[in-house]
């Protein structure tokens, strides 16, 4: 799957268009200038919806009140034009200009993001984590969507019972009614814990395979363990027994407490490195490592199921990652998928320019860098003011990673 | 000052108490009975007040009727021993569509949802037990909707009758019957395929 061309108007800052390359592709600039920017317009044009922001409608630009995000999509040989609409009111997706329902329209160009905001899923309460997990698994089981609405759906009816059963002056009354939602609890409940359970076996085993992951996250090894709230009530790999047994017993509680104290919805997710848990025991540049490795491992069970490779993006990927460990990462990807790299770091898009298309973004339009040995020979003496401040922005770049670049030794 | 005149303003804010009348139609629909000849609406008067006074709920089944007890009730071709219950009177409708089903209905007038404050004490449940006490019922068909209310209603409906010895049937569900299978969503293709059976 890849990304040859996107175009953005009004959406965020963004004007233009960039013709974008099959390998790595790399934003640079000062902050605020739109390089992340794009790489949302990427994300919102495959999967209609923004990793920033719940709600897209918020990517607007306040005074044009109208965004357009046009891409074309290569797969194979095939070729596909994609198009979002968006305004106050509505959004409208359209395949080769004509109009899809949504259902159609995702899965033509499937995005994976590496952000900052993901940190949550380390550092954040286990709603994050449980979020990540949901995530990859309905990229493999599209039914385990509508499996969790129906999920929250129950658990809505349910806890509204129990809220009015503990007013009750004879709780035990409701009993028979709470069990009657228990008994679908239970068997949605059991596809959650099934599916996620089997998901992160997955996602461990692609993890112990993965030789580059000792060359981005350490010498530790980053495996996860799926805590789930029987831990220690009984046999697991009979859930749905043990989930209804422990409905049961616990019977009498939940009416009294008003709310439901048992169910998938309470489970976590334990990121461990080495057995420890990264969260409290990992630095900061372990943290995003840890997470990196987790949503290298995702893509890679994506394109182990669909033979095909998503589109990646790294957000800021300079963050928290020293200059070793992004090497590492950008050598695993290369051939791998097309990336697309946001930094404010100039050297970053030095060190890449031969192994990759560099964009320089200012006010939300990106110009393609020419490659360093052309960029060299088109200096032009008018503009050397202009090059001698770059020139200064890039030493001191350069020197400031460098500096990064011992500290992490 | 108002829009229209009083009564028009009135008719049209009634109209709009209606499901699916929105401003629009309730102003379309109020200027087209103020336009229509007195016998027109008359006669749509009559029929309104026709509905409320005449139309009552049968003392078995619950089914909206005329007569007491309603005419599948008391319909001589019709099997006693088996009873289908629904959710709402317009799915016996569906059911007699097929002409094939023979039995007697029983009507819940809606489903179980604690979000919407409905419990068993609002659902026609206690003459349903009442006419399997009477003895003469074999089975019991639960055709509640496939949702997650319906979904309850029916396991809490099964529990209830079980002791009273009825044998308890539920409607089954999967692919709908010449459609194609690629229009089929993944939940209902999922319990097509978990509900699927030996040939």
């Amino acid at each position: 799957m890849q990304l040859t061309r996107i175009e953005a108007y009004g959406f965020r800052n963004l004007e233009g268009f960039v013709e974008t390359s099959a390998g790595l592709n790399i934003f640079y600039g000062d902050n605020a200038q739109g390089k992340t920017n794009w790489l949302e317009a990427i994300y919102v044009l495959g999967s209609s919806k923004s990793f920033r922001t719940n709600q897209v409608r918020d990517c607007l630009n306040f005074n044009t009140h109208e965004a357009r995000i046009r891409g074309e999509v290569l797969r194979g040989t095939l070729r596909k034009q994609l198009q979002l609409f968006l305004n106050d009111t509505t959004k409208q997706l359209f395949i080769n200009g004509k109009r899809e329902a949504v259902t159609r329209y995702l899965g033509n160009l499937d995005v994976f993001v590496f952000s900052l905001e993901e940190m949550d899923v380390i550092r954040g309460d286990p709603t994050s984590r449980r979020r990540f997990l949901d995530r990859g698994v309905a990229t493999l089981m599209p039914s385990f969507i509508g499996t969790l609405a129906k999920y929250n759906h129950l658990l809505k009816q349910k806890n509204r019972l129990l809220a009015e059963a503990s007013q009750s002056k004879a709780p035990e009354t409701f009993y028979p009614q709470v069990e009657v939602w228990n008994d679908q609890l239970v068997e949605a409940g059991t596809v959650i814990h099934k599916a996620r359970v089997r998901y992160i076996e997955r996602l461990n085993q692609t993890l112990d395979e993965n030789d580059h992951g000792r060359a981005i996250f350490g010498a530790e090894r980053i495996n996860l363990r799926y805590k789930s709230h029987l831990e220690g009530k009984g046999d697991l790999d009979q859930y749905r027994q043990l989930f209804r047994e422990r409905l049961e017993v616990r019977l009498a509680a939940e009416v009294a407490s008003g709310h439901a104290l048992l169910g998938p919805h309470r489970d976590d997710l334990e990121i461990l490195a080495d057995g420890r848990e990264v969260a409290r025991f990992g630095s900061a540049g372990q943290q995003r490592s840890a997470l990196i490795l987790l949503d290298l491992a995702q893509v890679s069970i994506y394109n182990f199921t669909y033979e095909e490779s998503p589109v990646l993006l790294i957000d800021d990927i300079d963050a928290e990652l020293d200059r070793g460990r992004i090497e590492a990462l950008l050598v695993v990807l290369e051939g791998n998928a097309q990336t697309f790299i946001s930094t404010s770091r100039r050297s970053i898009a030095n060190r890449y320019r031969d192994r990759a298309a560099v964009y320089w973004v200012e006010q939300g339009q990106a110009v393609n860098e020419p490659s360093s040995v052309s960029r060299l020979a088109s200096q032009d003496p008018e503009n050397s003011a202009d090059e001698l401040a770059r020139a200064v922005r890039e030493r001191v770049d350069q020197e400031e990673s460098e500096d990064l670049g011992m500290q992490a030794e | 000052m108002l829009d229209y005149a009083e009564p028009v303003t009135k008719l049209i804010d009634e109209l709009k108490r209606l499901p699916g009348i929105g401003h629009k139609s309730a102003q379309r629909l109020a200027f087209h009975l103020l336009r229509a000849d007195r016998a027109e609406t008359a006669r749509l008067i009559e029929a309104i007040t026709e509905v409320k006074e005449r139309i009552i709920l049968c003392s078995t089944c619950n089914n909206i009727t005329d007569v007491d007890p309603c005419r599948y009730c008391t319909s001589p071709g019709r099997d006693q021993g088996i009873i289908l219950v629904v959710e709402e009177p317009f799915n016996i409708v569906a059911f007699e569509k097929t002409r094939e089903y023979k039995g007697l209905y029983h009507v819940l007038h809606g489903a179980l949802s604690p979000i919407r404050g409905i419990g068993p004490d609002d659902l026609k449940i206690k003459n349903l037990l009442e006419r399997l006490r009477a003895g003469e019922v074999r089975e019991i068909i639960l055709a509640t909707n496939p949702n997650t209310e319906g979904e309850a209603t029916a396991n809490y409906l099964s529990k209830l009758m079980r002791p009273l010895g009825p044998r308890i049937t539920r409607i089954a569900m999967g692919i709908p019957v010449g459609s194609d299978l690629e229009y089929a969503d993944e939940v209902t293709m999922h319990k097509a395929l978990a509900n699927r059976h030996e040939m």
